[in-house]
Order: structure tokens, then C-alpha cells, then sequence
């Protein structure tokens, strides 16, 4: 490497680091040690690639492994913590949260004094207000805060056309005024003897009493109106006799969520009808696209096939409309009486087809839908993983007197496979997850008659998950979590095992 | 492997394309069919409606609440980096993987890909919550900024794509690289000059798989983006069927007609890069 | 290689400083509201913005993520002043602690048609202020149902004599089947079933659940009905409902309000008329309620609130928001201007015989159900009498009262 190579490399280092620093102190202050572990770690990273030799591999993988692990690596992590809470309705907010709205909640509307004010400022940005209560009619003047009785003939008063326009060098504020000053104006305090008095909205002040106290030391609330004591029970303040609260807050709660999709029957019971049809639903999916955008390939890479660019062309249609709205079209064509499909199928056959309401149906419905979604994917990658044989294979095979078929046998079709086997795993995956298709399109239904839970015949894992978390009261974060990671277990050990199998493939090719 | 055909094969061959064609294209006419309707239907019961308007697609363009153009362009943009950001990490990683041999390559690769398997729906909060963090130090980066979003789709850049670029490596003989350093040249210049050119393939079909997964993607915009004029295309099209039951699928479908274009366009100008390197150009039948 | 890099510099170049205000940030107001209520909010908002020099920005987000949004990025610090939003959300926001009460609506109350504001109100507290009511009634096409029936008989008969397949005419058409249990509820409702029952305080009880009491059973029964009888396809969605009712194939449809700007739209010659009574008993359709709502986490309480007293709680906001969208309003010095119309005058009679939905969270679990149920029904797979009564043992597994 040439000498001014590795001084651009060190500045550059350099540069990066001290932006790191930078960054890191900042954290610090802030105290978000998470996010200050990440950075370290990162910067160790990096700073130990493009200095060691023995890393060297290392300075191709980072560029991409950085995202990785902030955008996908980190998120799970985030995952597995909530998992293991009751984050969810009724459980949304922090500790802290959840004491300064109980503390900032007063006993409005009962006995609060109301006042109508008008407000003045002076030069320096401070501000006096005059107050007429409504119920007594008096009228109070704040000094530095403090509430004082006065009467409209004090001598600080400057009338014009019978109102006050000014008080000791205040200014009285214009509506406007008062409009733009709102915002500073509701941090204001004020106060009669015990009493605090703030604004409520542009046309008066009320008193306040603060109805709940949280103390510190015991770490309990207490209602100053009944006197009743709460202390802080799983995630929310609860009284002695059971009343809990809310809202609550997000508390550690262990393997909870885990015990509860174990223990409550209603869940376990549908799980292994799903997992089964989840699978099934992966692996046909996986199938067909494949088979069908594969033989498009084989088709379309032919170079003396005439308007092939055309063709590919218009074959990747369904690819560049966004999922959501074709599978809502689908939907709609194959709606039972109205839909297009079966329109056609009474004028050519006399008969029609229960897509959507017949379980057997609605899983072809799926499956056929999906792939209509997913072959063009297939076809991409597999033109351009026919570009990767080495056209040398061809001319030996032919010279040995294999003709197309067999050439397309023993040569294109292996070869193919070993480059996208890791693909067609990961699109196993990506169906076995794919949320979207039967969502939109079944919404996971027809339903199984006298079924005690969510899931329909053609729910699958994914989506049986979000009915459980968000189908019954509110929405339930943590146990979707826990859940998502049990899918997670799943969907990797199936892969890990699936690639053993790639993994003497790919021996193979690299004997190439 | 491909040889001239006979007349028949040929009619056979177009035959099955266009069978393939009609299925493919059915379902796009009905959203043709919605976006010149002047009634606010998708499911009207003729092809061609009785009354044939535009306004829907002028509609698209006039109306300020809806900067359609600006979608789309932020779409383009978004799109546009975040796959040629992808393409060429992939390649850097790919090249790592395929060419040197270290502790942990293999479980890495492995690992890579079994991560990417987590479903990714459920790791939105917070993903969102750690865009809010970063967007407090780094403004340009957080919520609601295009590159906050591009990184998030970065995030996604190894893993599959890895996978099969690292295939495609595999099968480019090393001899040339070899050469390559025997004159000198060190790893990361051969892996610029000889290897990404004849990658081209793969990096066109990387590219194209990126800018159509990263285009229609609505879930990760969607909760990322929230000012109007920061929506993509996708995020954008999903508001005019949101209300339960104030769908507007006209005005939603002449948008779902014009977002295709640029697609299209990004591919027919890569096809040519879809042929192979430089090493075996002819394959003569 | 050279390109490559050159084309990547040019699209980073491409970004400035993308971010705008979308947060509730001290001295700025956000709204967030949907398609609909957007634009009109935005218009409405510059008037405010001249007269008091207060920038509002509103942002358009669907009708379906407001409320989730509002519980992530509330507490978060991101979350909007104002949103925009239906009375059955409140009982889930105000778990989460995400809504402040709007104390002012307490002195004006009776400004405001009285379900709406018992709509928005939860423990003594008005979290909402309401500016639309709505319920379902008979949309019918004039050019065909003369007189729209009052009662079930009449109704059934004019339904008859206009279905005919062949033609592609139908005598009415409802989206139930699809299966929306909210345009179920008016059927369920007239014989006496219902959702959750009221405590002795007279506050929802998730333990007195009526949806498989004798009642609903047979209004199970009349839904089932109008399928076999083949007045109604099972297949009928509400794209269906509306596109055929817009083409002038369709006599009578069971739908709301939100559904007449399309069919103005399509030059549709419509009325509105009060669901038919069935053997001296109202269908009582759900009452829903739109309105404003504040975040616990503005950082612009006093702000919002005199937004909301100052400039949305009056006669023209009211009314401008009615000529846009035009749905009842819940705010009575408008409800009276347009009392005069026709439409105004029918809704406000369907929704006068209505309950409003429930807003407490157990809500959720009984929708899911609930719609299986009704698919089961309408697909003739499961009997009225079972279908609803496994619904019910499964809503009262999923909310924990078995």
C-alpha cells in the first residue's frame, strides 16, 4: 500500500474516532449507557479492523455488519427484553410517567375557585396578573407570585376608557399576545395561602388541589381525597382491597407471557393445527413460485426467444405493485358473488367456487394469490443466477453429446440450485412470516366453528400471533413478543436443518 | 444450453409466455379499470366503466394535500440509495465470505441469514423507539428523516442478498484476481476492477430486488415517516383506502398505475446487466 | 466503478435537511387527523394561524394508526396535541393515561347533543369534544323504492320485488356478510340483545354480555334469512354494497352517513329513511362519535385547550366541518342550522333510537368474535344459537371473566 494510502486511511480513522468520542461523551452526560455499550463496541470494531492484519476480512464485512446489528441484531434484543413484561394497554408508561400523572391530577372539577384574569408584562419578560374571582367577586393582584387583595381604586392602576391598560410599568397583553404567551403562561403558579392557582385555559385561572401524593421513601400514592393508600402491585398501584389504578406501568414480569401460552389451553390447543398449515402454506409457496419463476427464467433467458426483454418486462408487473394493494384487488375478484373469477367460471362452467368461505378453498385462494406475488422474485434471481454458469460446462457437455434437455438436466438445473438453495430457505422464511397475504386477503379466516380462539383456517402462526396480542383487549406487546421469539425458535431450527442439506451443495460447488 | 428452435416450439414458447402474461396482467387491468371510474369503486361489474374519466390522475397532480409527485420522488430517492448502498455492502461482505477463509465464516454466514428470520412486524417499536434516541443526537437520522429510513433498510442489506452474491462469487475462477495481484494490485482493487465488473449480473438483480422491496414497502415507512411531505409513494397510497369505510380506491388506483412506472423503468434499464461477465459472453447455440 | 460512486454521491446530495415539525413542540400546534378530516382541518387552521399567529400543523395519518401511534410515541415525546377521533377509543387511551380530561366542555355541556357527550365521558370526565354523531339507516334509491318501508313486513316485500339476479338488480344490499358486525348490531339489537349490560352505577359491565341472549338469537335468525332467501348475497362486501348502489342496481342499503358523498358523487336520486321497526320494535343501530381529543402528552395543554374552546367549539368551524363531510353535528347551534335538511333530520332519527358502542377495551375482544360468528351464521356452517353462544364463551375467555 502506498504511503499516502495509509495516511488517508489513518486520517480518516482518526476522524471517525474523534466523532465517536464525541458522541460518546454526549452519551454519557445523557446516561443512555445502552447506546453507549453499542458505540464502544463499534468503534472496537472498527478501529481493530483497519489496524490488525489478522481482521483483514473483517474491513469488507463491517460496512454491512453496522446496520446489521443497530437495525436488525438490536431490535430482537429490544424484543426479547419486552417479552419478559407486561408492556401493553393499561401498561404503557414508566413508573415515573404513571406518578406524575397521578401527581399532576387534581380534584377538579369539585369546590376549584375560578377566576377571570387579564395579564401584564413588563420589559423584562415577567408578568402580573389580575384576578376577579368568580364566585366572590374579589379581586387579587400577584406579586412575585403571591395572590394579594387589592381594589380597582389602587393607586397603581392606570385606567384608559374605563379599563386598566397598565399596573406599575406592566403592560396589559392583547388576546393575541396572550394567544402566542399560552405556552409560557401554563407553567405559572400561583398562590392564596396553601392554595396553588394556575391557568386553565385562556379565560380564567381555577384553584388546584393536587388530589394524589406519591412519597418517595415509602414508594406508595396516596389519594388525599379518601385517604386510601396504593402501593405499587404488578405494574400498577393497587389499595389494600384490591383496587388497581390506572393507568399502569411496565414492570419486569419473568416467563409470564411464556406461562401463559403454555398453561392457557385456548392458545396451546390450535397451536400445532397452525404450525402444521403454516408450514404447509411456506413450503407450497416456496414450490410453486419457484417452479413457475424458474421456468420462466429458463424461458426468458433464451437469447433467441424474440421480445424476451418485453416479456420480462411485463412478468414483473406483480412485483412492482405493492403487496398490500394487489392482494386487496385479489380479494375483491375473488369475492363469492361478485368477483370477477367466479363471474367467468358460472358463464364457462355453470359453477362457482366458495374462495373465501370454504376452508379447503381459501387455502387455494392463498397459495395461488401468493404466488401470483411471489414468482416474479423467483424469476429475478434465477436469470440471474443462470448468468453464473460458465458457458464452458455448456460447450463440454455438448461435445460429450448431451443434448438441450440433458444439458438443462445435468448442468443448468444443479448448478441453479446450488446458488439460490440459500434463497429458497430464506423465502421458506419470509412466507412462513408472511403476515401480509393472509391478513389482507383472509384475514386469516374462514373461522373453525366452536373454536375458542382466534385462529381460522388459514391463520397462520404469524398471524394467529397478532390476533391473540391485538384481537382481544387492547394490545398486549410483551406476550407478542414472547410469542414472536417462540416462532423465531421455530422458523431458525427448521432453517439450520434445511442447511445441512445446502451446505453439501455448496462442498460441491466449491470443488468447482 | 439453449438451441434454435422450431417453428412450432416457437409459437409454443410465446404461447406459454402469453398464457403466463394474462394471469399475470388480469388483475392490473381491474386496477386500470377502478383508476378511470368515475364512481370511488374497485369492484365495478365492467371492465371498461359506462362514464371513462382522468380525473382521478389529475386529481393526483392538482391537489396540494396530496403532493403525489413528491411521494414518488421521495420514493426514487429512498429507493434509489438504499439499494446502491446495498448493492455495493453486499458485494463487500459477499467478496469476504467467498474469497478468504477465517474463523467463523461459516456460522457467520449462517448466522446472518437465521437473524434476517425473526419476523420483522414485531420489532417495529422498537425500531421506532431507536430512531427517536439517535434522531435526539442526530437530527438528519431520526424519525421522519429518508435517511433514518435508508438505514433501517441497510439494516437489511447482508442476509439473503449476501447469500447469493456470495454464490455468484464462488463460481468466478480466482486465477484472475491471482494474476491481478501478481501485478501488484492489492485485495480490495482486485475485488473493484475484476471482480464487481464481472459480478454485474448480480449486482443488477440485487439492485432490482432491493429497489422493488424497499419501494413497496409501506409497514417500516409508515410508522417511521410522519409529515406528508416525507411519505413515500407506498405510505402515501395507503391513506386513501385508511378511513374504514371513506376508501377513495379511484384516486388510490390511478396512484397504483403511475407508482409502477418507475419500476419498470429501473428494469428495463438493468436487463441489459442481466446478461453474463465479461468471461462467458457468447453462449452461441 | 467511477459512476458507481459518482451516482451514489449524487442521490446522498440529494437530502438536505428533511425534517419538519411533526411533534408537539411548545408554541406550535399539531393535529393529527385522517384523510378526510385533514384537509378540512388544514384550511380551517390557517384562518386561526392569521388571527392569532399560532402556527398549526396538521398531519394526515389513517384513521386506524392514530390511536396506536398516539400510545408509542406519546410517551415518547413525539406524539401530536390534538388528535382527531372516535368515542369508542377512549376506553383503551384513557388506560394507557394518554388522554387529558377537557374541563371547559363541562360548562357548555349542554351545547351538545347529550349521547355525544355521554360518549366521550368516562369517570365523571368529557375526554372528547364531540363534533359529529352517527348511525346507520336506509339509504334508498328513489328511483326505485318510492316509499321506504316502515316496518320489516313492507320492507321484506319491496326488498322481493326488486331482486332480480338476472338483471343484476338487487332490493337491498348490506355489507353484514362480510361479516361487518357493526351493520349486524341494528338486527341484534331489536329483540333485545345487546353488548355489555350497565353495573348498578350504570357503567358498562364486561361481565354482562347479551349478544346470545333470546334476543340476539333471533335476530341471528332474521339475518340468516335474507341469505337463503337469496335476497342477500352472501358475498356482499361494502365495495360491492356501495359500487352496485352507485350504478342504481340496489332498492334499499343498510349503511351510514359516510357513505353519501359517493353516492351525490354518482348522481344517485337517494333518501334516507329510519330503519324499519320489526313487530313494534326499533332497530337500534350503534351510535359512533367523532371528535377532539387532547394528549396527556402535549407540551401544549392550555394551548389545545383554548384551540379547541375558542375556534372548534363555534358555529362556523362546526359548520364548515359539516359542508365537507357532511354527518351530523353533535354541536346543537349548527345541529340547528342545518336542521332543516331532509338526511339531517333521518340520521338524527336512527341515531335517537341507537346506543352509543361501547368504548371500554374489552370492545376488542368481542369485534373478533363477534365477526366469526357472524360468517359462520351467514355461511350457514353453524346455527344462530350456537354461533353466538360460542362467541360469547370465547369473549369471556379472552377478557378473563369465565
Amino acid at each position: 500500500m502506498s504511503m499516502t494510502a495509509i495516511l488517508a486511511k489513518i486520517l480518516l480513522l482518526g476522524v471517525v474516532d474523534s466523532l465517536g468520542v464525541w458522541t460518546a461523551v454526549g452519551l454519557v452526560v445523557a446516561q443512555r449507557w445502552g447506546m453507549l455499550a453499542g458505540l464502544v463496541v463499534g468503534l472496537l470494531a472498527l478501529n481493530y479492523a483497519v489496524l490488525s492484519k489478522r481482521a483483514y476480512p473483517l474491513r469488507y464485512l463491517l460496512p454491512g455488519l453496522i446496520p446489521f446489528c443497530l437495525m436488525v441484531v438490536y431490535p430482537i434484543t429490544v424484543n426479547m427484553g419486552v417479552a419478559f413484561t407486561n408492556f401493553g394497554t393499561g401498561h404503557r408508561l414508566t413508573k415515573e410517567q404513571v406518578i406524575d400523572h397521578f401527581e399532576s391530577r387534581f380534584y377538579l372539577p369539585e369546590d376549584g375557585e375560578r377566576f377571570t384574569f387579564q395579564a401584564f408584562r413588563d420589559h423584562e419578560e415577567d408578568f402580573i396578573f389580575l384576578l376577579v374571582s368568580k364566585e366572590t367577586g374579589t379581586t387579587y393582584l400577584s406579586a412575585e407570585g403571591i395572590l394579594e387583595i387589592v381594589t380597582l381604586e389602587d393607586s397603581r392602576f392606570v385606567f384608559d376608557r374605563g379599563e386598566i391598560v397598565q399596573i406599575n410599568g406592566y403592560y396589559r397583553l392583547s388576546r393575541g399576545e396572550l394567544f402566542r404567551l399560552l405556552g409560557q403562561l401554563q407553567e405559572i403558579r400561583l398562590e392564596r395561602n396553601e392554595e396553588v392557582i394556575r391557568l386553565t385555559s385562556i379565560r380564567e385561572f381555577r384553584v388546584y388541589q393536587q388530589r394524589y401524593h406519591y412519597d418517595r421513601e415509602q414508594g406508595t400514592l396516596t389519594d388525599l381525597k379518601t385517604g386510601i393508600i396504593y402501593t405499587p402491585i404488578a405494574g400498577a398501584f393497587t389499595s389494600a382491597d384490591g383496587e388497581r389504578l390506572l393507568p399502569g406501568f411496565v414492570v419486569r414480569i419473568g416467563f409470564q407471557n411464556f406461562l401463559e401460552i403454555i398453561n392457557n389451553p385456548h392458545i396451546a390447543r390450535p397451536f400445532f393445527r397452525v404450525f402444521r398449515w403454516t408450514f404447509a402454506f411456506a413450503a407450497l409457496s416456496v414450490a410453486t413460485t419457484f417452479v413457475l419463476g424458474f421456468s420462466l427464467a429458463v424461458l426468458l433467458n433464451d437469447p433467441h426467444l424474440k421480445m424476451r426483454h418485453l416479456y420480462r418486462t411485463i412478468l414483473i408487473i406483480p412485483y412492482a405493485i405493492p403487496g398490500f394493494i394487489s392482494i386487496l384487488i385479489w380479494a375483491g375478484m375473488l369475492n363469492v358473488d361478485f368477483g370477477i373469477v367466479n363471474r367467468i367460471l358460472q358463464d364457462l362452467f355453470g359453477t362457482t367456487i366458495p374462495w373465501l368461505h370454504d376452508p379447503l378453498w381459501a387455502k387455494v385462494a392463498v397459495v395461488l394469490v401468493n404466488l401470483w406475488l411471489g414468482f416474479p422474485y423467483m424469476m429475478i434471481i434465477c436469470l440471474g443466477a443462470l448468468q453464473s454458469i460458465p458457458s464452458e460446462l455448456y460447450e463440454a457437455a455438448r461435445i460429450d453429446g448431451a443434448g438441450s434437455w440433458q444439458r438443462f438436466r445435468k448442468v443448468t438445473f444443479p448448478l441453479l440450485l446450488i446458488s439460490i438453495a440459500p434463497l429458497l430457505v430464506g423465502s421458506f422464511a419470509f412466507n412462513f412470516n408472511n403476515f401480509n397475504v393472509i391478513y389482507l386477503l383472509t384475514g386469516g379466516g374462514p373461522p373453525i366453528p366452536g373454536a375458542m380462539t382466534p385462529a381460522g383456517a388459514t391463520d397462520i402462526l404469524i398471524s394467529y400471533t397478532y390476533n391473540l396480542a391485538f384481537g382481544g383487549v387492547g394490545a398486549q406487546y410483551g406476550f407478542a413478543a414472547a410469542i414472536s421469539l417462540i416462532i423465531f425458535a421455530i422458523i431458525a431450527t427448521i432453517s439450520a436443518i434445511n442447511f445441512r442439506f445446502t451446505r453439501r451443495l455448496e462442498r460441491i460447488s466449491e470443488g468447482l | 444450453m439453449y438451441s434454435r428452435h422450431t417453428l412450432l416450439g416457437k409459437i409454443f414458447r410465446h404461447l406459454l409466455v402469453w398464457a403466463m402474461i394474462a394471469f399475470t396482467i388480469f388483475p392490473v387491468i381491474w386496477i386500470f379499470s377502478a383508476s378511470i371510474n368515475p364512481g370511488n369503486t374497485l369492484f365495478g361489474l365492467r371492465f371498461i366503466p359506462q362514464v371513462v374519466t382522468w380525473n382521478h390522475y389529475l386529481d393526483l397532480f392538482t391537489n396540494p394535500l396530496h403532493p403525489f409527485g413528491l411521494w414518488l420522488w421521495n420514493s426514487i430517492k429512498v429507493s434509489g440509495t438504499a439499494s446502491l448502498v446495498t448493492v455495493f455492502l453486499t458485494a463487500l461482505g459477499a467478496y469476504a465470505l467467498s474469497r478468504f477463509r477465517f474463523r467463523g465464516r461459516r456460522t457467520g454466514l449462517l448466522a446472518l441469514l437465521l437473524i434476517q428470520m425473526f419476523p420483522q412486524m414485531l420489532a417495529m417499536v422498537a425500531i421506532y423507539l431507536l430512531l427517536l434516541s439517535i434522531g435526539r443526537y442526530i437530527p438528519w437520522l431520526g424519525l421522519n428523516t429518508h435517511a433514518g429510513l435508508i438505514m433501517v433498510y441497510l439494516g437489511g442489506a447482508m442476509g439473503f442478498n449476501t447469500w447469493l452474491m456470495k454464490s455468484y462469487f464462488d463460481t468466478i475462477p480466482h486465477d484472475l484476481e491471482e494474476s491481478a495481484m501478481v501485478d501488484g494490485a492489492t485485495h480490495f482493487q482486485a475485488f473493484l476492477r475484476i471482480i464487481l465488473p464481472l459480478a454485474r449480473p448480480i449486482l443488477a438483480v440485487i439492485f432490482i430486488l432491493t429497489f422493488i422491496g424497499t419501494y413497496s414497502d409501506f409497514l417500516l415507512p409508515s410508522i417511521l415517516l410522519t409529515g406528508t411531505r416525507q411519505f413515500t409513494f407506498a405510505v402515501g397510497l395507503r391513506l386513501f383506502i385508511q378511513g374504514q369505510y371513506a376508501t377513495r380506491w379511484g384516486i388510490f388506483a390511478a396512484a397504483c398505475m403511475l407508482g409502477a412506472i418507475p419500476i419498470m423503468v429501473v428494469f428495463l434499464s438493468l436487463q441489459r446487466f442481466l446478461i453474463s461477465g465479461l468471461t462467458r459472453g457468447g453462449v452461441k447455440g | 466503478m467511477k459512476k458507481f460512486i459518482a451516482l451514489l454521491l449524487g442521490f446522498t446530495m440529494l437530502f438536505g435537511l428533511t425534517g419538519a415539525v411533526w411533534a408537539s413542540t411548545p408554541g406550535v400546534l399539531t393535529i393529527w387527523a385522517d384523510a378526510t378530516r385533514a384537509p378540512i382541518l388544514a384550511g380551517l387552521s390557517e384562518a386561526f394561524t392569521a388571527e392569532f399567529g399560532i402556527p398549526v400543523e396538521v398531519h394526515e395519518v389513517g384513521f386506524g394508526d392514530i390511536r396506536d401511534r398516539l400510545g408509542i410515541a406519546g410517551p415518547a415525546g413525539e406524539g401530536p396535541d390534538i388528535i382527531i377521533g372516535a368515542h369508542d377509543w377512549i376506553g383503551q387511551l384513557i388506560a394507557d393515561g394518554l388522554l387529558e380530561p377537557i374541563l371547559f366542555l363541562e360548562d357548555i355541556r349542554d351545547q351538545f347533543v347529550p349521547v355525544a357527550i355521554e360518549a366521550f365521558s368516562s369517570g365523571g370526565r368529557i375526554y372528547g369534544l364531540p363534533y359529529l354523531t352517527e348511525a346507520v339507516g336506509l339509504i334508498y334509491n328513489r328511483d326505485l323504492v318510492l316509499v321506504p318501508p316502515a316496518t320489516f313486513t313492507e320492507f321484506i316485500a319491496i326488498a322481493s320485488a326488486l331482486t332480480d339476479p338476472e338483471k343484476g338488480q338487487f332490493g337491498f344490499l348490506s355489507n353484514i356478510p362480510q361479516p361487518d358486525p357493526y351493520h349486524a348490531f341494528p338486527f341484534i339489537s331489536a329483540f333485545g340483545g345487546y353488548v355489555f349490560g350497565l353495573d348498578e352505577e350504570g357503567v358498562l359491565d364486561p361481565r354482562d354480555i347479551g349478544l346470545d341472549n333470546e334476543g340476539a338469537i333471533i335476530g341471528g335468525h332474521l339475518i340468516l334469512e335474507l341469505i337463503t332467501s337469496g335476497l342477500l348475497p352472501v358475498g356482499t362486501d361494502y365495495g360491492a354494497m356501495t359500487g352496485l348502489f352507485n350504478d342504481g342496481m340496489v332498492g334499499m342499503i343498510l349503511t351510514g352517513p359516510w357513505a353519501v358523498r359517493d353516492i351525490k358523487a354518482a348522481g344517485i336520486n337517494y333518501g334516507i329513511a329510519p330503519l324499519p321497526t320489526i313487530g313494534g320494535q326499533a332497530m337500534r343501530p350503534f351510535v359512533g362519535v367523532h371528535g377532539f381529543m387532547v394528549s396527556a402528552f402535549s407540551a401544549n395543554k392550555i394551548l389545545a385547550m383554548t384551540f379547541l374552546e375558542e375556534f372548534i367549539a363555534t358555529k362556523d368551524t362546526m359548520l364548515a366541518l359539516y359542508e365537507a363531510d357532511p354527518r351530523n353535528p353533535a354541536f346543537i347551534p349548527a345541529l340547528d342550522v342545518v336542521a332543516a335538511d331532509p338526511d339531517v333530520v333521518a340520521w338524527a332519527a336512527n341515531a335517537a333510537v341507537g346506543t352509543p358502542m361501547p368504548s371500554i377495551p374489552e370492545m376488542g375482544a368481542v369485534w373478533t368474535a363477534w365477526a366469526d360468528a357472524l360468517l359462520l351464521i351467514v355461511t350457514e356452517e353453524v346455527s344462530p344459537e350456537d354461533a353466538l353462544r360460542d362467541a360469547v364463551m370465547r369473549i369471556r375467555a379472552v377478557i378473563g371473566y369465565e
